[in-house]
């Protein structure tokens, strides 16, 4: 057994295309790399998980060895001799682009990720048009007609470049492992994990996967034309369904929230958001939500007012009920849509203003 | 003998296509057992390719085999996921008469991508015989382009190895099940250990692991902890296949045919469940009253617990499996009846009776003198259940090298005897038993005295003294390998002791066959039987495990249950047994005994060791030395493999 104690993260030099550069032991080559100001192009790697090195885009040149290594999930020695730019490493980084953009339909326009996505700008940087495929005479992989879908959620086999991120961040971060990659060679799927045949899928729709998708393969089922990201709006907020706080980013085209994201690095989540958060927006533009305040008239139907009238009307029929009843007879029950703030105000009017101590909130969503 | 035509492995390359066909002599041996008047033409593998035949169909071949790797392609990384595909295609097209002449130029590009940017040795040795291929004979590639019409087509016999997957007996998918422990797939995991070995939880602790030794990834570092790795698997769904034991149907019986197995050893208990899945109904009858055979009264508990035991024939039974204890075949049925009862019969009665050493006064046996598997066998019996008598003294001398004799010696430091010994006639490094053995038996305070050999039990009253050995040294190899050991004249010296205990080697009680059925035996008192079937000189009577092989480690006992299930469904079904084709081309390389180029890439993660218990307290109790990986550790050690599969191509006559 091996634990990493502090005498262990001693710092040990290695040499990054000639310049020597010292990093904590352990560190990846990407890491030493990044600490030497050498950008590594990478596509499967995700800060937040462990390093899976199968896109084959990160390859370097370690002296001594005859095999290039993935810079992601190569652990950096001390005296290690590496090269990150040579005309070799293009070429063969080149190849391996090639080989994913292959597979990978390239009608950008209609693509959500179109202006904002790795793939597209590696493709740019290393030069690869739709022309440079004409040479492999593909034919074309005939994938299962009904591919894994929630009822939030659509994986398009088509698009997926099967970098392994998704699999990982559910089995690493949401702890579920309900999808796995199945088939052999070119037909290679994700697909859901099955104990045995009879049983459920372990997935609970959290999206986690399809935040991560590199090249929006998983793709949620609330619409698809959202917006380019150049004319999106991006505004942080708090989530609004529990306490936990979590920090999101409502993306807004032309008055509407058509989506949310998340940053890695922003909030108590990381990134991270479970199904209500990331795809219950829908209800912010519902025709049955109320905008206005209503009340019934003589007739008993329900009649568009003003907030004044519609206040004092409730502070008046409040403040009966207390006089002629008591003030045991009112109770109030919040909503966890509410902010802490908002809760606590309310709680206060109950026992301060009402005078009972009959508060409920419904907690939970 | 296969001649070679043309053909490349490693660096060295063999021409002999103008050569005079009378003046090609050297041969492959062994390589005509693939199929019976099947001629073999060429072979294609991880470092080369051979022909044996002028008119091999070379282009479609190197398609054949790219097509495979294709199908082979665990999809997780981009070069061997995509681009055997573009290779398949386009070497795909050249054999249909549609190649271009630029297509030869970007197979062999897209050759060295796929070499060089591999994530396992899948992709870093796919393309090698290609590429050796089209340096030694370009012209036939050119041809097939040039000529633009269909290339001839071959009949092809493939099969995805690995060195670890040839060692394994029984040819467990190692890799596979490593990787998905590696992405967290724990179930898929057993259920790829399940198709070969129903008996995950026991292998896991005490295989000796042919597998680890031929591991690549010691020209790195240290081989991945295969056995752990099992182990760890197989206790983290433990209790899952507690639960699930319920609600297991039985497989439905599809034959009437019945089938009896003497003896719930690894043998017996692997034949038994593959038989019963495939249909047939099947009773095991075994002599003592619990299953396991030599791994339950072999094994001390602190290397592998019983519950342990239980737990798989537990799975096994709810396959269907019917189990009889205490029946022993010779002394309540004869072998007559039960062959006549059942459609075939499968002895795997294992090697419980010990062997002598051959010294001066043990014939009269003695008080003090206990055979080291009776020595186990009587404490794995009766210790548990606290009616164990440990034989009386103070000394006790265990004499052998292998694993039962440190497990004799490590057994009686934890019964309390203050010194055990162990004499050895050759040195450490000739030991058959594990190093981890050794190690551990001289940590628990056992002193092993090598190049000592006992000549004379000495006895008073009945009762052993001492012994006298004499002092040994190594001479000339013998055939195994190893030095032969050679006495030391006048050196003989007395060793004062009260317990000896012989564990030197096993013999097989044959009496249940010498009564009213005979069956062939050997000189070395095992069960005759025909090698490729496993069976013996009467039809319908089976054996395999250590009573055909003699001692032998438990998983080549399993590997023969395989074998025999394989054979005895194959004779109920009426057909004509024989191996499966994996089997024979399994044979075929080890016939060839390819060498593989070194692995190249950057190492140093070396192994994660397990902890064991502190000495002082293991020392009191019979319980496992050390627990198993943690979920964090066995991921980062099934990480540690390099997947070196390799994928092996046999092109025959049809």
């Amino acid at each position: 057994m091996t634990t990493t104690t502090a005498a262990e993260k001693k710092i040990i030099a290695v040499t990054i295309d000639g310049t020597p550069v010292g990093v904590p032991e352990g560190s990846t080559i990407l890491d030493a790399a990044q600490k030497a100001g050498a950008r590594i192009p990478t596509l499967c790697h995700h800060p937040s998980l462990a390093p899976i090195g199968s896109c084959r885009v990160c390859l370097v040149s370690v002296a001594g060895v005859d095999r290039p290594a993935t810079a992601c999930n190569t652990q950096a020695l001390a005296g290690m001799a590496i090269t990150t730019r040579s005309e070799g490493l293009f070429n063969l980084r080149r190849e391996v682009i090639k080989m994913i953009l292959a597979h990978h339909p390239l009608n950008c326009t209609p693509c959500p990720l179109n202006g904002d996505c790795r793939l597209q700008d590696m493709a740019y940087e290393y030069d690869l048009t739709t022309f440079d495929f004409s040479e492999y005479l593909l034919k074309t992989v005939e994938f299962p007609w009904k591919a894994f879908s929630t009822p939030i959620l659509d994986y398009h086999p088509r698009r997926c470049i099967l970098c392994g991120r998704c699999v990982k961040v559910c089995a690493e971060i949401r702890g579920l492992g309900a999808i796995t990659m199945n088939g052999a060679g070119a037909h290679t799927v994700v697909e859901p994990v099955m104990a045995d045949r009879e049983s459920q899928s372990r997935c609970i729709s959290c999206g986690e996967c399809m935040r991560i998708c590199p090249v929006n393969a998983i793709e949620e089922r609330m619409g698809s034309a959202k917006g380019k990201p150049w004319e999106t709006t991006k505004t942080q907020t708090t989530c609004t369904y529990c306490g936990v706080g979590c920090q999101l980013d409502l993306n807004v085209v032309g008055g509407r929230v058509v989506g949310v994201t998340t940053r890695d690095d922003v909030g108590v989540n990381r990134g991270r958001l479970c199904s209500k958060g990331r795809f219950g927006y829908t209800f912010i533009h519902s025709p049955d939500r109320l905008s206005r305040p209503l009340v019934r008239n003589a007739a008993g139907e329900l009649e568009e007012t003003t907030w004044t009238t519609a206040l004092t009307l409730v502070a008046r029929e409040f403040r009966r009920i207390r006089d002629n009843h008591g003030p045991q007879a009112l109770a109030a029950l919040s909503s966890a849509r509410c902010t802490n703030e908002e809760n606590y105000l309310f709680q206060r009017l109950a026992r301060q203003v009402f005078g009972t101590n009959n508060v409920d909130h419904c907690a939970r969503l | 003998m296969a001649k070679v035509i043309i053909g490349c492995w490693q660096d060295d390359l063999i021409d002999n296509r103008n050569t005079p066909k009378r003046l090609i002599e050297d041969g492959y041996p062994g390589l005509d057992e693939l199929e019976k008047d099947n001629r073999l033409r060429a072979f294609i593998g991880w470092d080369g390719f051979f022909i044996f035949d002028r008119e091999a169909p070379v282009v479609d071949m190197f398609r054949a085999y790219v097509q495979k790797v294709q199908e082979e392609s665990c999809g997780y990384c981009t070069p061997c996921r995509i681009g055997t595909k573009i290779m398949a295609d386009k070497l795909g097209s050249i054999a249909d008469g549609f190649g271009r002449e630029q297509d030869l130029e970007e197979i062999r590009k897209l050759a060295l991508v796929i070499r060089d940017s591999s994530l396992c040795e899948l992709g870093h040795t796919s393309m090698s015989a290609l590429l050796k291929a089209m340096k030694t004979m370009p012209e036939v590639f050119e041809q097939a382009v040039r000529e633009r019409r269909p290339v001839p087509r071959g009949a092809y016999h493939s099969i995805a190895t690995a060195p670890c997957i040839e060692a394994c007996p029984a040819h467990l998918d190692i890799p596979s099940y490593v990787d998905a422990i590696r992405s967290g797939n724990y179930f898929e995991s057993l259920a790829i250990i399940g198709r070969k070995n129903p008996l995950a939880g026991i292998c896991g602790r005490v295989c000796v692991r042919p597998c680890e030794f031929v591991c690549r990834r010691a020209e790195l570092d240290e081989p991945i902890s295969i056995k752990y790795l099992k182990r760890f698997v197989n206790d983290q769904i433990f209790s899952y296949a507690m639960t699930r034991l319920r609600s297991v149907e039985p497989t439905p019986l599809s034959s009437d045919k019945k089938i009896a197995i003497i003896g719930a050893g690894p043998c017996g208990l692997t034949a038994a469940f593959f038989l019963r899945r495939k249909g047939y109904g099947v009773k095991v009858f075994e002599e003592l009253r619990e299953p396991g055979g030599m791994s339950a009264v072999g094994i001390p508990d602190y290397r592998l617990p019983r519950e342990i035991i239980n737990t798989e024939v537990n799975r096994i039974a709810a396959e269907g499996v019917e189990f009889h204890y205490g029946v022993r075949i010779g002394r309540d049925v004869t072998l007559k009846q039960l062959r006549s009862e059942y459609d075939a019969v499968l002895m795997a009665i294992g090697a419980h009776g010990s062997k002598m050493i051959g010294m001066e006064g043990e014939e009269a046996k003695p008080s003090g003198l206990v055979a080291g598997v009776t020595f186990l066998r009587d404490l794995n019996l009766l210790h548990p259940r606290g009616e164990f008598t440990p034989p009386e003294g103070k000394h006790v001398v265990v004499v052998g090298g292998g694993n039962v004799a440190m497990d004799c010696a490590r057994s009686a430091r934890r019964l309390g005897y203050p010194q055990v010994s162990i004499v050895y006639r050759r040195t450490e490094k000739e030991m058959p038993a594990d190093n981890e053995e050794i190690r551990d038996a001289k940590l628990e305070g056992v002193e092993i005295h090598f190049l000592t050999h006992p000549i004379r039990l000495e006895v008073s009253d009945g009762k052993v003294t001492g012994i006298t050995c004499i002092r040994m040294e190594l001479g000339e190899p013998d055939a195994s390998g190893r030095r032969r050991p050679v006495e030391v004249k006048g050196s003989e010296f007395l060793f004062a002791c009260d317990i000896v205990i012989p564990a030197i080697g096993q013999a097989t009680d044959l009496s249940l066959i010498s009564g009213d059925m005979p069956i062939k035996t050997t000189k070395w008192g095992t069960v005759e039987v025909d090698e490729n079937t496993l069976m013996s000189s009467r039809e319908g009577i089976f054996s395999g495990g250590d009573c055909v092989t003699g001692p032998k480690a438990l998983i080549d006992a399993m590997g023969h249950g395989i074998h025999a299930a394989h054979s005895i469904d194959l004779y109920l079904r009426g057909e004509t047994m024989g191996p499966p084709e994996s089997e024979r081309i399994f044979r075929m390389l080890k016939a060839m005994d390819l060498p593989q180029s070194p692995v190249n890439r950057v190492g140093n993660k070396p192994r994660r060791h397990l902890e064991p218990r502190p000495v002082e307290e293991r020392m009191g109790d019979f319980d496992e030395i050390e627990g198993g990986y943690m979920p964090k550790e066995a991921i980062r050690e099934a990480e540690r493999c390099l997947r070196c599969y390799r994928i092996a191509m046999f092109v025959t006559e049809e």
